[in-house]
């Protein structure tokens, strides 16, 4: 048997690395296509907070304002629990925005000595009346904790602005992606014959494996037999994160995102008009009890004794995806 | 600036519908389905996934224009499920698949992350000595 693989069968995740910037892991039989939109999911479309509008009360830095609140715009801010602490600016009440869907920072810097003075990410400071006290705090992560440099000023300029973070999704612009990279291979060996190398000499020496990822799947045999069936089972994952969220928590929140979006799919087959939750009525029993062995048509046993997940106990076949929020059109 | 604002690839138009279905007349037991603000992710997903039932004769789908934030899948079946129940079956099988995946994940994050911190500590005390 598999050494990496004991469960016989089911669904499995084995660690490689965890830690607070990375989650080095597998999944075991599991398919691509459903690894891949995983993938997918976590790059674009996981909800995070970045500065979307800036007021420029002053900039006599050498850099245009549009330049600096681009900047400010890629600056990683904390984006704890932002799923549900803050609603999408769009779907706020408010006209513009408001404590509900933003977290408002201010930067106010003025160079008064001789010489150059860097402004940082530190000198962002964060208004209260946040939802948590870490959200939108920006990530700093080098010892002398100062951050990413925004501008530089000399001697008698200044700036001062104010920045709005809002909700929102890579899909939307990039500066939301709660991931810097994330890493994904199957069949590291190619055993499955899925690439066919160019190679100038020979494609072993030019194409370099990670010898982790392909001593655990198995090195092949010289001369073994091809399996023309054979699909990949097996999908190395390596999941940094920019820093505003856990790398467990893009992961979850992926997979969240991805339940989500087939549970949208599901409601709206099934004659979605209706989108009172208690509009499933026939269903309703199942949603709270059933456990999860019984996947059988009709019943979302899936959902059934985990109301954790969905926030709650309220379903994903529901009119408000995640219990609190009003309806969010997505 | 005529640019088409990005949220457009995402936000369901005011009388959009997520699914439409329509019935392929020249061909039984198919359907083409139109999703819509939606791309390669679950395009990719359903109608590879698809694949692995019986009943499923054909399964494949394609995004008609780049600019447009929608693709088509056609489904056949062998007649003993539609194709409307086929994809409904199937989304609820990958969710299932997600949970089970959720899960074992948890468990094992926590069980690496209280081994690396067992480590930690063990290093810190052999410095410490
Ligand atoms: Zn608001």
């Amino acid at each position: 048997m598999d050494p990496y693989d004991v469960e016989g069968g089911a669904i499995n995740v084995r660690f490689l690395q965890a830690d607070s910037t990375r989650a080095n892991f597998l999944i075991q039989n599991f398919d691509l296509a459903t690894a891949n939109a995983l993938r997918r999911v976590m790059l674009a479309e996981i909800p995070t907070l970045a500065i979307d509008v800036v007021e420029v009360f002053d900039n006599t830095s050498v850099l245009a304002d549009e330049f600096i609140c681009h900047r400010l715009g890629l600056i990683p801010l904390n984006a704890k629990n932002v799923d549900e602490a803050l609603l999408y600016s769009r779907d706020c009440e408010c006209d513009g925005y408001c404590e509900n869907c933003s977290v408002t920072l201010t930067l106010n810097a003025r160079c008064t000595s001789d010489g150059v003075m860097k402004v940082y990410a530190r000198d962002l400071v964060v208004s209260g009346g946040r939802p948590n006290d870490e959200i939108g705090t920006p990530v700093i992560k080098d010892p002398e904790g100062l951050g990413s440099v925004i501008v530089k000023l000399n001697k008698g300029q200044s700036v001062h602005m104010k920045c709005i973070a809002k909700k929102g999704i890579a899909k939307e612009h990039a500066k939301w992606a709660p991931s810097a990279a994330i890493g994904f291979e199957y069949d590291p060996n190619n055993k499955l014959r899925h690439l066919d190398y160019w190679y100038e000499e020979d494609p072993k020496k030019e194409w370099p494996v990670d010898e982790t990822n392909a001593n655990i799947d198995g090195v092949p045999q010289e001369g073994e037999a091809f399996d023309y069936d054979a699909a990949p089972t097996r999908f190395f994952f390596d999941v940094e994160t920019v820093g505003g969220m856990e790398p467990d928590t893009i992961v979850q929140q992926g997979i969240r995102v991805l339940q989500q979006k087939l549970a949208n799919v599901i409601q709206e087959l099934q004659g979605g008009e209706d989108i009172d939750m208690g509009g499933f009525g026939g269903q309703s029993p199942q949603m709270n009890g059933g456990g999860y062995g019984d996947p059988t048509a009709g019943s979302f046993s899936a959902y059934g004794g985990n109301a954790s997940v969905w926030g709650g106990g309220a379903t994903p076949y529901g009119a408000t995806p995640y219990g609190q929020q009003p309806p969010s059109n997505w | 600036m005529n640019a088409p604002d990005r949220f457009e690839l995402f936000l369901l138009g005011d009388d959009e519908k997520k699914v439409e279905e329509k019935d392929e007349t020249r061909v039984p037991n198919t359907a083409v389905f139109t999703f819509n603000k939606e791309d390669h992710t679950l395009g990719n997903l359903i109608s590879q996934r698809l694949h692995s039932y019986e009943y499923i004769t054909f399964s494949a789908y394609k995004i008609p224009h780049p600019l447009f934030a929608k693709f088509e899948l056609r489904v056949t079946t062998d007649g003993s499920i539609t194709p409307r129940d086929a994809v409904k079956k199937c989304c609820e099988d990958v969710v299932a698949d997600l949970e089970v995946l959720s899960r074992s994940f948890t468990t094992e994050w926590l069980g690496k992350r209280i081994i690396n911190e067992g480590e930690q500590d063990r290093l810190n005390r052999e410095r410490d000595l």
